[in-house]
């Protein structure tokens, strides 16, 4: 990083007088002034959507409210006739949709779970720093609501948080019981660490791949399990019965490019966030199918949004290289040590504040040129990685975080002798579809789990809540189905027509179509015959699916 | 900004210098030809293997984590996943061969290590499962994404990343309930607690809540 030799220098000028400072601090009303000025939420980027639960009534980022405003992928003539007959259809292939189809394996019900990937291929697999759980000392669920309270700014809602922190300790054991491996101390027990806004230590980690250890083994729990998966199916519309009540889906089976109609008697969505809608430009940390699609979903089933206009932008994320740009740095890193410093080698924030501050004051610094520019035209602060090893001894970086020294050591970074230079990235959809302390939504017959839904983490999450959530409320929603299950009713796109005719009301729509499914960065395309295909088409290199062929095993008998 | 050329699955791409295959395919209007998941590095579906023109020796990559090199050739190389093994308690080398009888197979190539993109060293963690050294292989597999790199180069149809997990689940699911240092608290005070923090107008409850984070409990 020669391009920043001088920068460094400052950096490295002032690390023994930083070490021993105290973090500067920052009063509320200093907070909210710089929220104001500085944070991408509060730009007045956004507008009200004219159409559906919403409309005229609260506002959404312009991307989203496009989408909002966006008629569906079906051609017009499309009349749902039913392939698929289940009684749950699990929309979502993430940590949310696999807990819920976990929580239905005693069940005896017909369980599908449909996912735009692969099964697994998640924000959830891209968690770095953890998973939130009071099980310290001096800490609480009561103490675990009140830190997430604050950083929510209050506008959680106090039913969600109340039975997300009721329920950490009991997740905890669920995921020990499946297999799941976090970190401990050496008398046995869980290694915690603070994150940004925890009063106490609280999050739980497997080392900066907690999503990885989580995810993976959801997935083998899935794949053993007698869950039928329908991968690289891409929910493009509900069904209805034409009298409120949600009743299947239509999915595209992105393989044989044909539509597949699923009768449900009850249908999670547990789709996900949005940040592949790179809202306002900025990068993201999200992964490919981060499109916000349940949200469209269920909006056109006349489910109110919570907080839409809220998303979540990561302070710690990755500015050089080109090639790691928008990826993640996880917040542990920081409560372990790690600094940030502008490019004049002074600390400007104290590290372990909520993010949507932290963010805005690092977007302060470089918007009043303190950052440091890269040889590619961005800008971003330094996070004082040395110090961990400075701090903690050496070979701590390595042994905490070998996802971040993997990442980098490819780019002749070495994380625990240079700095990584960051800038906000756009993370989580702190708001979503408005569900109740079961995930049901306003709609019969469709739940909602997961960063799809809004409210329980108010204007802003705090670190290690997310991971927290899809397991206590992917299983929540998926017991509170199986407990209400509704008759099966019949399947059609009246929704679908009564959105419709609302578009047509408005001239200055754009000609986009969703739920969008890919990046619009990524060029994919969607296109599907209407005609079922009878026989798996001919498949290129991007064939899915495994293939039936086994070679005969020499040693069975 | 300066650009290289590249080939990917024989067709030419051009991509800007720095930036990753499966960036450069967005650009170019291919995405389609790598399967692509988190484009993160941890999912494991953009498998690919490169070849250079300089002579240096091919390997297997992630085509999110890869960047585009002059003259370098892409080749997209997905993996099929394998129906896996349930995990079971206590587990041992002799359970691990009952569930994977091919685990004997190896002859020590090395190919799986060479070919693991998260550099774990899989061949020799193979032979700690071979000789019941199970906790250090949970460990060695702390880094894996299942991408199936590792299964797919064996001509012996060894199964490491799915034995690694099966090694995990089994390791993590027999430790049973973890020591933990929660105080046990009176149900009252619980409530008590609770009513403070849920009761009040919306002002009330915020600094309620400011005050609680202070010591964990209602200062009077």
């Amino acid at each position: 990083m020669d391009w920043a030799s001088d920068s460094l220098k400052k950096l490295e000028a002032t690390r023994e007088e930083r070490l021993l400072q105290e973090p500067p601090t920052l009063s509320d009303a200093d907070a909210d002034k710089l929220l104001q000025e500085f944070h991408p939420d509060y730009l007045g980027m956004e507008r009200n959507v004219r159409v559906g639960p919403n409309a005229d009534t609260c506002k959404f980022p312009h991307e989203l409210a496009d989408l909002l405003e966006s008629d569906s992928h079906l051609p017009q003539n499309f009349e749902p006739s039913v392939d698929i007959e289940t009684d749950v259809l699990i929309l979502g292939g993430g940590g949310a949709g696999a807990s819920a189809a976990l929580a239905l394996e005693e069940s005896g019900l017909t369980v599908h779970l449909a996912t735009k990937l692969r099964l697994g291929d998640s924000n959830t697999v891209m968690a770095e720093g953890g998973i939130q759980a009071s099980l310290g000392v001096d800490d609480s669920s009561r103490r675990h609501f009140a830190d997430a309270y604050v950083g929510g700014h209050g506008k959680n809602d106090s039913d969600l948080l109340r039975v997300l922190c009721e329920n950490s300790a009991d997740t905890i054991r669920w995921l020990g019981k499946l297999g799941c491996t976090l970190d401990c101390n050496e008398d046995g027990t869980f290694r915690l660490r603070s994150g940004g806004g925890t009063s106490v230590p609280r999050v739980l980690a497997c080392k900066d791949y907690t999503g990885l250890e989580i995810m993976r083994v959801l997935k083998d729990a899935v794949l053993l399990s007698n869950t039928q998966t329908l991968q690289e199916h891409a929910a493009v519309e509900l069904l209805d019965d034409g009298a409120g009540q949600v009743t299947g889906a239509v999915l595209w089976d992105r393989n044989k490019g044909n539509l597949v109609t699923v009768s449900a008697r009850a249908v999670i969505l547990a789709t996900g966030g949005s940040g592949q809608l790179r809202l306002q430009g900025f990068p993201t940390s999200n992964h490919l199918g981060a499109t916000g699609d349940g949200l469209v979903l269920a909006y056109r089933q006349g489910c109110k949004l919570l907080h839409g206009e809220s998303y979540q932008y990561h302070p710690s994320g990755t500015a050089y290289p080109e090639a790691l740009v928008g990826q993640l740095v996880t917040e542990s890193i920081r409560s372990t040590g790690a600094q940030v410093v502008n490019a004049e080698g002074e600390r400007f924030i104290g590290e372990m504040t909520f993010r949507d501050v932290l963010a805005a004051a690092i977007i302060r610094e470089v918007a009043e040129k303190r950052g440091a520019q890269t040889p590619t035209h961005r800008a971003g602060v330094w996070l004082d990685t040395p110090l961990i090893d400075i701090i903690n001894g050496e070979g701590t970086l390595r042994r905490q975080f070998p996802g971040i020294v993997h990442r980098f050591e490819r780019y002749q970074i070495d994380p625990a002798k240079q700095p990584i230079l960051i800038y906000p990235t756009l993370h989580y959809q702190n708001g979503g579809i408005q569900v109740d302390r079961d995930g049901c939504t306003e709609a019969k017959g469709l739940w909602a789990a997961g960063e799809v839904t809004g409210g329980l983490h108010g204007t802003n999450r705090l670190m290690g809540n997310s991971l927290l959530d899809i397991t206590v409320f992917g299983r929540r929603a998926a017991l509170s189905a199986q407990n209400d299950l509704p008759p099966r009713r019949p399947v059609t796109l009246t929704c679908l027509k009564k959105s419709r005719e609302q578009f047509k009301n408005i001239s200055d729509r754009r000609e986009v179509l969703s739920p969008q499914l890919f990046p619009t960065q990524a060029g994919m395309k969607v296109a599907f015959e209407l005609q079922k295909a009878e026989e798996p088409s001919a498949t290129g290199f991007n064939s899915s699916g495994p293939s039936t062929y086994e070679p005969p095993d020499p040693f069975s008998k | 900004m300066k650009t290289v050329d590249i080939k990917v699955a024989g067709k030419p791409v051009q991509a800007r210098e720095g930036e990753t295959v499966i960036h450069a395919l967005w650009a170019a209007g291919m995405a389609e030809s790598v399967k692509t998941g988190c484009v993160g590095g941890v999912c494991g579906a953009c498998t690919i293997t490169v070849r250079f023109p300089d002579g240096r020796p091919g390997r297997t990559d992630l085509a999110c984590l890869c960047t585009a090199e002059e003259g370098m050739e892409v080749f997209p190389c997905p993996v099929d996943p394998v129906p896996s093994v349930a995990p079971q308690a206590s587990p041992n080398a002799g359970k691990l061969r009952t569930a994977y009888p091919t685990l004997d197979r190896c002859t020590k190539c090395g190919s799986c290590t060479s070919a693991c993109p998260m550099s774990i060293p899989v061949m020799d963690s193979v032979l700690r499962m071979q000789s019941d050294q199970l906790s250090v292989v949970a460990e060695d597999f702390t880094t894996c994404i299942h991408c199936g790199l590792c299964r797919f180069v064996c001509e012996d149809r060894v199964q490491p990343h799915n034995m690694g997990m099966w090694v995990r689940r089994s390791i993590g699911a027999s430790l049973g309930p973890l020591k933990e240092a929660v105080v046990a608290v009176e149900p009252e005070q619980v409530e008590r607690e609770w009513k403070y923090l849920l009761e009040g107008n919306p002002t009330e409850r915020i600094n309620h809540a400011r005050q609680f984070r202070n010591s964990g409990g209602i200062e009077e």
